[in-house]
């Protein structure tokens, strides 16, 4: 999910990381930092250490955690945007996992539509149950921000072939992966729930 | 806070069994790094690529650690991530908590 740099020209580069401070200020106006902050920075740390511990799967790639539907619902969506900036930072300016040209574009993936969409999806699913609602919405969460990373590598010039195969393969690839995603986000949803139900807040 | 404290330590200790060990051996790439595999075969060429190491800044690029194998510098790499959100908890809720306390 980590686009590195040199995937996005620098238009797209520029136009994500604009799209990402007015987000980033518009998250702003409508979280409360200060009363928060304990629990974004918790978050943060947790997302940071848990997205180091890749699952192999034989063939070559790997799953982590992404976590964007897990905060949205543990903090709500727009506080959620600050834990994943929190951990996309320091993980592209500390170890350069995802670029800093595209560090819009992974902002917006995982810290925007990952927590919007899985927010979205929880709240109306909840009446079902908790773990189906979080796995659905940690799935959608997942598909959704691959979609979106496809059309913004497939609308970057750099990209000469465009989002028909762009969108199409990391929509489908982001899908299959995004089951993991979804268990992983009931499982904890579910346990913190019955164990401090103070930290869930949806 | 205690719990989770332990439980990140005990995830930073543990996590070259993933990162590094398994990935070594079942051979890791990022879904992205996939997904961009596909789309280049699909284009015929390559139109995607990663530039990270022809303008990296950092000593630590991947979770390395200079002079460390690969699992010492990941445990290092975590635990290095790990100070940094704590010297932000610090900064931004411990100490105010203290100025609050004092007045």
């Amino acid at each position: 999910m980590h686009i590195p740099d040199g995937y996005l020209d620098p238009i797209s580069a520029g136009v994500t990381w604009a799209a990402m401070l007015g987000y980033g200020y518009y998250a702003y106006k409508h979280s409360d930092l200060s009363k928060n902050m304990e629990m974004i920075l918790a978050l943060a740390a947790a997302i940071f250490v848990a997205q180091m511990l890749n699952w192999p799967i034989p063939g070559g790639t790997s799953l982590h955690l992404v976590g964007g539907a897990l905060s949205a619902i543990l903090v709500g969506p727009f506080d959620a945007f600050f834990v994943l900036l929190l951990v996309l930072v320091v993980q592209a300016l500390v170890f350069h996992d995802g670029g800093i040209t595209t560090l819009g574009a992974n902002v917006i993936n995982m810290g925007v539509v990952a927590p919007l969409v899985g927010y979205v999806v929880y709240k109306a699913l909840r009446r079902y149950g908790k773990f189906w609602a979080a796995l659905v919405a940690g799935w959608a969460s997942i598909t959704v921000a691959g979609f979106a990373a496809g059309l913004e590598i497939g609308l970057s010039p750099a990209f000469p072939y465009g989002v028909a195969i762009s969108v199409p393969v990391m929509t489908m690839w982001h899908a299959l992966l995004g089951i993991v995603e979804g268990l992983i986000t009931a499982l904890v949803v579910v346990y913190l729930s019955k164990r401090a139900p103070q930290y869930v807040r949806l | 806070m205690r719990r989770l404290v332990l439980l990140l330590i005990v995830l930073a200790l543990i996590s070259p069994i993933f990162g590094v060990w398994l990935a070594n051996l079942i051979g890791y790439h990022e879904p992205l790094d996939v997904a961009a595999d596909m789309i280049n075969e699909a284009a015929g060429r390559p139109v995607l690529q990663d530039i990270r190491y022809q303008i990296n800044w950092t000593p630590f690029i991947d979770y390395t650690v200079p002079g460390l194998p690969d699992w010492a510098g990941y445990i290092v790499s975590a635990f290095i991530g790990l100070a940094i959100y704590y010297v932000l908890y610090q900064v931004l809720v411990a100490r105010r908590r203290r100025v609050k306390g004092v007045r």
